[in-house]
């Protein structure tokens, strides 16, 4: 299984690289860039993703927990929970902004 | 960015389009305030009422957040939010562009809360004071690294709260850009236009599933997020401020202690 996974990484990593094995003979280095980039943004803006939702779900669920046992607290928590899930979230817009400077900037 | 940019109705030459916007978020608050004050009465109507309502809201979070003195710091505050405000829903808006969308604007506000806190802070304590309290409370010998540490988490503020709302924004408007080129004549309508069995059976309602999509989730979405992140932004900016004034309190505190 984990085998497979591997496999199925390395082939999704190396597939720009055949797919522009040939233009990369005549064209250079250069050319590499611009496949590994999109490929880079994808994954990377997907893992941030993912995983500012996992960040996220926590702090959320947390805050209803205590919202349900102080119900006469509810704007603190609120207040802080909001806080806290813009702190998890901009760790994904750094994320978003290189995936952005990855794709969008000429180099 | 070809794709996704959506030029502005207004383009004044030679000067970039969130400059041109910034002014007019700047008119659009300039006239508000403007009508709101042009005929002042103790009874509110109109306009003055709603200013008046949402400066209690300023008046508020200040309260709750800074405590005693937070009032000093509302024209700071509230020209922060209302301006992020007005920049974030100016976006919304067909044939505007949005300021705060661009990150040289987010940037400008970040680096003004940034030297404003640190002049807020040396202002109430001194230079030297202030700067003693970077190292913290820990052992002598472990203080020229908290020091360090300190100054680039203190670096590290004005960055992500530009970043943070430059990246809401943006990443708003990228989306639905998508979504709309995506259900265009280009997407799923042009489909639908050729006439194909295809398009007739996929594209068509596709496009409807689209456009419902965007105008019953990600437009209500883009709205709450505008709020929001002009909330955030004047909620960080409070929590630097009141960071910069405790830190004096902690002295104040501090010193008694050690007498007895």
């Amino acid at each position: 299984m984990r085998r497979t996974l591997m496999f199925a990484l390395m082939t999704v990593f190396a597939v720009p690289g055949i797919a522009l094995a040939a233009d990369a003979a005549a064209g250079g280095a250069g050319e590499w860039v611009k496949p590994f980039a999109a490929l880079a943004a994808g994954l990377g803006f997907g893992l941030a993703a993912g995983l500012c939702g996992l960040g996220q779900g926590r702090a959320a669920g947390s805050a209803v927990d205590a919202m349900a046992r102080q119900p006469g607290n509810t704007n603190r928590i609120q207040t802080a929970m909001i806080l806290g899930l813009a702190f998890i979230e901009s760790l994904t817009l750094f994320v978003f902004v290189i995936a952005v400077i990855l794709l969008f900037v000429k180099s | 960015m070809d794709i996704i940019d959506h030029p502005p109705i207004l383009r004044l030459p030679g000067i970039p389009d969130h400059v041109t916007y910034t002014w007019i978020a700047m008119l659009i608050l300039i006239v508000v305030s403007f009508v709101a004050t042009r005929r002042l009465a103790m009874v509110p109507t109109g306009t003055q009422n709603f200013m008046e309502m949402v400066l209690d809201q300023f008046h508020q979070i200040l309260d709750e957040v800074i405590g005693a003195g937070g009032r000093r710091y509302l024209p700071l505050i509230g020209t922060l939010g209302l301006f992020i405000l007005t920049s974030n829903l100016m976006g919304l808006v067909p044939g505007l562009a949005s300021p705060t969308a661009n990150l040289n604007t987010t940037a400008a506000c970040a680096l003004i809360v940034f030297f404003t806190y640190h002049v807020i802070g040396v202002r109430k304590q001194g230079v030297i004071p202030y700067l003693k309290h970077f190292a913290g409370p820990v052992p002598g010998v472990l203080k020229p690294l908290m020091f360090v540490i300190e100054i680039i988490s203190h670096l590290a503020r004005p960055l992500s709260l530009s970043l943070r709302l430059f990246g809401n924004m943006a990443g708003g408007h990228i989306l639905i850009a998508i979504f709309f080129f995506m259900m265009g004549f280009d997407g799923l309508l042009g489909w639908a236009l050729t006439g194909s069995f295809g398009g007739l059976l996929i594209g068509a309602p596709g496009t409807i599933v689209a456009a419902a999509f965007v105008i019953g989730f990600l437009l209500p979405l883009k709205i709450l997020v505008a709020f929001l992140q002009a909330f955030i932004f004047c909620m960080l900016t409070m929590i630097y401020i009141t960071g910069a004034l405790e830190e004096a309190e902690h002295e104040a505190h501090n010193a008694p202690a050690g007498h007895h």
